[in-house]
């Protein structure tokens, strides 16, 4: 799988796959939470700390993809959308679930998908 | 299944095609050949730029595009004769005439029971079949224009709306998540 290189704004947010840590931006200012990474604060354009995320969260929709979007990809896999606990919503993916059991408003937990590099992409399992 | 819950049939034909308006004053355009089409109202909403932005999957920005639409034109859902709707996938037409107060939200599929949209059928919907009957280019909103634009001039034939003096095209871009609605209507 190939992945996008990491810029200035993205490159701590990678450092910290290595260490399987989800990082989510929170504003000095006024405490909004943001992913992916973005620099400054979407809600009120105040600077941003890095906070670990609790690696929680309820699935807000999903989809099982049967057709392989390109060579090489196999399929099946569930490409979801997750509310962290925090706030953000993340593009995602569900790994390793029984078709049946997948369900909007399922509670997820944080899994990851390692990299040939060592870094790791999170995904989700169903809790 | 292509996409769970989205069979082969769910799913336009991806195919070549192209289409063109052409836009004018409507003094100009009396002066034409054919009958002018005239321009009552439009809107134009982007809610997201990326799947992981969308606020509401089942809410779409048709809700604002439609609405500037309809307040521009001073018209309501009931008052348009013709509606054409994008159809990438069949989730599309459903989420759309929820939007733009066709019926409620949630109900797009009870709306459309009963062969409702077919010829004759009471609720003149995607007249020239849809992309879902046959094709999708890419940018398939064209195909909407140019066919209220042909149920307003009164070219349809067997497929003709009997009456047809609005028509409403809505065409929706990016990941469901640029919308642009306008409302056409018959030269007065």
């Amino acid at each position: 799988m190939t992945v996008p290189p990491a810029d200035e704004v993205t490159a701590h947010w990678w450092e910290a796959t290595r260490e399987r840590r989800l990082v989510l931006e929170r504003c000095r200012g006024c405490g909004h939470y943001q992913h992916y990474p973005r620099g400054i604060c979407t809600a009120c354009v105040g600077t941003v700390e890095y906070v670990d995320a609790a690696g929680t969260g309820r699935l807000y929709s999903f989809t099982v993809v049967h057709r392989s979007p390109a060579e090489g990809v196999e399929v099946p896999y569930v490409v979801a959308l997750v509310d962290l606990d925090e706030g953000p919503r993340l593009l995602t993916r569900i790994a390793a679930a029984e078709q049946g059991e997948l369900a909007c408003d399922r509670r997820v937990v944080l899994a990851w998908d390692p990299l040939p590099d060592g870094r790791a992409l999170p995904v989700f399992r169903l809790s | 299944m292509v996409s769970s819950p989205l069979h082969q049939l769910d799913c336009c034909l991806v195919t070549d095609g192209g289409g063109a308006v052409v836009l004018t004053t409507l003094e100009r355009a009396r002066h034409l050949r054919h009958d002018p089409v005239v321009v009552l109202g439009a809107g134009e909403c982007t809610t997201s730029t990326s799947m992981a932005g969308v606020p509401d999957l089942l809410r779409t920005g048709a809700v604002e595009s439609g609405r500037r639409a309809f307040s521009a034109a001073r018209l309501g859902p009931a008052e348009i004769d013709v509606v054409e709707v994008y159809d990438s996938f069949t989730i599309t037409v459903l989420l759309s005439l929820e939007a733009l107060g066709f019926c409620g939200f949630g109900e797009g599929a009870r709306f459309l029971e009963g062969s409702r949209a077919r010829p004759g059928g009471g609720f003149p919907l995607d007249t020239s079949g849809g992309g879902l009957s046959y094709c999708h280019p890419g940018m398939f909103g064209v195909f909407l224009l140019i066919e209220a634009v042909r149920q307003l001039r009164g070219e349809c034939r067997e497929r003709q709306v009997g009456g047809a003096e609005t028509a409403l095209c809505h065409g929706t871009g990016g990941m469901l998540s640029t919308h642009a609605t306008v409302l056409l209507g018959v030269d007065r």
